[in-house]
């Protein structure tokens, strides 16, 4: 569990430079794209920025300041992308600025200051094991007529986990039933848990309910073993995290390899098991997840008391989160065409839809994406592409609502087209 | 709970109607962020007085206004840009906190003249990378890219980097449009007469020294709204530099030909400050500044620098190459390059020196691209997570130096009692400005972990030792001078700077509503606290 009083070491550290703002500056090339934390851009009080927050932490133990409606629409209006630490570890080894940002949002659940629609979303995750609000029954149904083994009676090589959205967004479904299909035909032993599989646990941890997500993380455990599995598979950059980052943070070890879908496909196509084979041509960008990218990076175990003795190499840079694998899927695909926007990788700019904002605040979700589907347009880019199911969901409802011509595409659907799909 | 003062309720209300209620806030958690100041911070608390509020105004015009209810209702005010360092926040309770984030525009590059117009809140970062675009550069202070390029240049003091070739940050306004302590529109220069922007000596007021003169009024006189700053040339540089990583890790891949970075050593100081001497005659060179040895091992590497510095002969072999200076070619063609270079070696030969060619280092490209974005001194954070820096006056090169031995001297003794962390003594920053003029600066830096009490109260006890150190050696005004009231023991010292200041205080700012407390006091409010009589 991440308490404040743990941290508040950190905070006293935070020697309000500011740069928590920015992209980090070696990778500022315009005024229009400089900015990096959709939170402080859209809000503007310092108390927004990551260093804002870390006062506010740090206010509230010395007794200064208390939680209120106000500071906690602060804290909640954040999408936890994690661009804030990024930034402030490229000057700074002493500063776990992400988890300030968990740590207050506990606190504000501790105190009950909580948001209905975070509510309605644990309430979900308590009757129905998913964040969406939808039947636990159906969770299954976007695998069938896949014939895909269940691990509830067939032990396999690999899970593929799908995730909340990916299991019930009908819009995105076919992104698993696609990926399924490809590691079939590709000859992985692989195997789903249908209806039974159920939420990470993840989302609940991030908007403050810490004491929810060690259930899930027991029950994913329990399904991996159930499976025999060595490989666990997921599509979604937001299960991806708390896999690689959450759970082993709260000493919760599933005992299996994990990898994103575009990393497990990215090893396919270098030992040439698939090879697309199909032209097309298309001008793409390629949006970094935050949860798969510097987020997705797993977590450091370091247990010193003085973090200024920390060794580099325990940092929770960003810079270790998966960025290639989607790139050199895109860029296996004959006639497709990669141009990258100006934030990128660990400094990317996020979409709008994480840490509950898509479910609290969905109008600021929506001026975030704007911001990226902008800076992606500027590139002369026809399509957005992602790996992540948040991500895709919150660009085509934006785009539905402001013209913009531009597509949006998962990885998994051009690496499909490309093979024939 | 912490009490403060809050505005009276008819004041919030008309500063909610000017601003609207998403750009004003009086939560006190919220004006908390505006409280923490802990780094270049000459006070001995981290937290500053808590504004009374804080007001983000999008335009000039509504900062004219919040100015004008201030004026009316009896509060003070203050605003700051990027907001790093304890003199932009409120010096006393019950000042309203002026945040001119949302003003943060480029309004014009122009090429021809070469200056672009900036708002508050545009970070030297975001105009270097517009500049370059255009073949051009910019001045960025040591503080780094995250700063505000308007403030530093309009109300604040700093060199950067390359001083040499872009001065320091008094030498760059142009026409600047400034909100007067009374809410009054004064456009200094050129925009005085609607005559563009490209000067700030006429035709129209020219009232630079009252504006800023030497280190600027530190925000305790008034609201810049707009400046123009001048642009340099970026001689043969890339319009975009291609670059993969963030800062420590940064690879570069378009290093242009015609710059390069060496160090340079010089076997002692005098040679050091002769080999400064020299390159300003030769006008050579894009960048000039002291390399310190302890500080690069510090910054790039801080727990081996620890380890290292524990012996004391791998510490001695160190300290052996303390005289070093940073020093980079950007010239605009393969023959300028090579002309600059053969003056280069010249010299260096002349004063008993040796290069080191970093141009032939696997690190040239992120080296040379950190030191044209400035953003080095930040890092100065990692070893302790806290730095300071004093000395630093602007004085010729020879002073400067004699302030780095000084500083050495001081410092030594700070570091042995384990207030400061081991850097040799040595990290001094700085160099000489503009070419010939051979006037330059060196700070005297010192990184600490403020966390630690004892630490905390030993930083204050050394920012007094190198101001008296500066009266005692007569080494000039330096940058721990800025501290507050330094002008009491200073002023005297110097020809009573202050009572001029005061008087100018007095003149613009007749209801002393532009809180000064890291500037000066009107000249009757001094006069009557009995200092001055």
């Amino acid at each position: 569990m991440i308490e404040l009083k743990d941290l508040q070491r950190d905070m006293q550290g935070c020697s309000r430079c500011s740069n928590c703002k920015w992209v980090p500056h070696l990778q500022i090339k315009s005024w229009r794209y400089a900015k990096v934390c959709p939170s402080v851009d859209r809000f503007h009080f310092h108390a927004y920025a990551g260093s804002g927050k870390m006062i506010i932490a740090n206010s509230l133990l010395e007794g200064r300041s208390e939680l209120t409606d106000v500071i906690s629409d602060v804290v909640y209006r954040c999408q936890l992308c994690g661009a804030c630490q990024v930034s402030c570890q490229a000057y700074r080894d002493d500063i776990d600025l992400a988890d300030v940002l968990l740590g207050l949002r506990a606190q504000c659940v501790q105190e009950g200051f909580v948001l209905p629609e975070h509510l309605e979303m644990i309430e979900s995750m308590k009757r129905e094991d998913n964040t969406l609000g939808l039947l636990k029954v159906d969770r299954g149904q976007w695998a069938e007529g896949l014939d895909i083994p269940d691990i509830n009676t067939t032990r396999v090589e690999v899970l593929f986990h799908a995730g909340c959205r990916f299991s019930y967004d009908e819009d995105l479904t076919g992104v698993a039933r696609a990926a399924v299909g490809l590691l079939r035909e590709a000859g992985v032993d692989v195997g789903i848990a249908g209806r039974d599989e159920a939420c990470c646990g993840g989302r609940a941890y991030e908007i403050g309910y810490q004491g929810e997500m060690p259930s899930y993380a027991e029950d994913m455990a329990s399904r991996v073993r159930a499976s025999g599995a060595r490989t666990l598979v997921t599509p979604c950059s937001d299960c991806y995290y708390t896999f690689k980052y959450l759970y082993p943070k709260n000493n919760l070890d599933l005992g299996v390899e994990v990898l994103h879908l575009t990393e497990y496909l990215a090893r396919l196509l270098a030992d040439g098991t698939i090879k697309p084979r199909k032209k097309l041509p298309l001008k793409v960008t390629y949006h970094d997840p935050c949860h798969l990218g510097r987020r997705g990076e797993s977590y450091k175990p370091w247990h010193g008391d003085d973090k200024l003795k920390r060794p580099v190499r325990f940092k929770q840079t960003g810079k270790q989160g998966v960025f290639e694998a989607p790139r050199t899927i895109l860029r296996a695909i004959e006639g497709l065409e990669l141009v990258e926007m100006e934030r990128i990788r660990e400094y990317s700019w996020c979409c709008g839809a994480g840490g509950g904002v898509l479910e609290a605040d969905p109008d600021f979700a929506a001026w975030t994406a704007t911001e990226r589907l902008a800076e992606a347009t500027a590139t002369g880019a026809e399509a957005i592409v992602s790996a992540c199911p948040w991500c895709e969901r919150v660009f085509r409802d934006t785009l539905a609502n402001n013209g913009n011509q531009l597509k949006v595409f998962d990885v998994m659907e051009l690496l499909s087209m490309s093979l024939g799909g | 709970m912490l009490e403060c003062t809050t505005l009276k309720r008819e004041v919030y209300r008309e500063m909610e109607a000017v601003l609207g209620s998403e750009h004003i806030s009086e939560e006190p958690g919220i004006l908390d962020g505006y409280a923490w100041q802990p780094a270049l911070n000459l006070g001995h608390d981290a937290w500053i007085p808590r504004p009374a509020a804080v007001v983000l105004p999008g335009s000039t015009e509504e900062v004219q206004q919040i100015v004008r209810i201030c004026n009316a209702h009896g509060v003070k005010y203050k605003a700051f840009s990027t907001g790093w360092a304890s003199w932009g926040g409120p010096g006393e309770d019950g000042v309203v906190q002026i945040d001119l984030r949302r003003m943060n525009r480029i309004l014009e590059i122009d090429e021809d003249n070469m200056y672009a117009v900036v708002e508050p809140y545009v970070c030297a970062s975001q105009l270097q990378a517009e500049a370059m675009q255009r073949g051009l550069n910019c001045h960025i202070i040591g503080a780094g890219p995250n700063t505000s390029t308007l403030a530093n240049t309009t109300s604040g003091w700093g060199y950067g980097w390359t001083g040499l070739f872009t001065g320091f940050s008094g030498r760059n306004p142009l026409g600047v449009e400034w909100v007067l302590p009374d809410g009054e529109l004064l456009r200094l220069g050129a925009p005085g007469s609607e005559a563009g922007w490209f000067t700030g000596d006429g035709p129209g007021p020219s009232l630079r020294g009252v504006m800023r003169g030497w280190g600027g009024a530190q925000g305790g006189l008034g609201v810049f709204t707009k400046c123009a700053i001048k642009l340099y040339p970026w001689p043969n540089g890339p319009e975009r530099v291609a670059a993969e990583g963030v800062l420590s890790d940064i690879v570069v891949h378009n290093t242009p030909a015609t710059h390069r970075v060496y160090f340079l050593f010089s076997p002692d100081y005098e040679r050091f400050g002769d080999l400064a001497y020299a390159i300003g005659n030769a006008e050579i060179g894009y960048v000039h500044c002291k390399g310190a040895v302890g500080a690069m091992f510090g910054l790039l590497a801080p727990r081996a620098m620890l380890k290292l510095l524990n012996s004391p002969v791998i510490a001695a072999i160190i300290k052996a190459f303390q005289h070093m200076t940073l020093f980079v070619i950007a010239a605009h063609t393969q023959s300028e390059f090579a002309y600059q270079e053969k003056v280069l070696r010249e010299i260096v030969h002349q004063t008993d020196g040796f290069i080191l060619d970093a141009g032939k280092l696997p690190f040239h490209g992120s080296f040379w691209w950190g030191l044209m974005r400035s953003i080095y001194p930040a890092m100065a954070f990692r070893p302790g997570g806290d730095f300071l820096t004093s000395m630093g006056s602007n004085e010729t090169y020879d002073c400067c130096i004699r302030q780095a031995q000084v500083g050495e001297t001081l410092k030594r003794q700070y570091i042995d009692e384990g207030i400061f962390l081991e850097d040799m003594a040595d990290c001094t920053w700085g160099g000489i400005y503009e070419g010939t003029s051979c006037w330059g600066h060196l700070e005297e830096i010192a990184m600490f972990d403020r966390r630690k009490t004892e630490t905390a109260e030993g930083r204050w006890a050394f920012l007094n030792d190198t101001t008296q150190a500066t009266i005692d050696n007569t080494l000039g005004f330096g940058l721990s001078s800025l501290g507050e009231k330094r002008y009491e023991t200073l002023g005297p010292l110097m020809h009573n700077y202050h009572l001029w200041q005061a008087r100018i205080k007095q003149a613009f700012d007749p209801n002393n509503a532009s809180d000064a407390s890291f500037y000066i006091p009107p000249i009757d409010e001094l006069l009557s606290t009995g200092e001055e009589s």
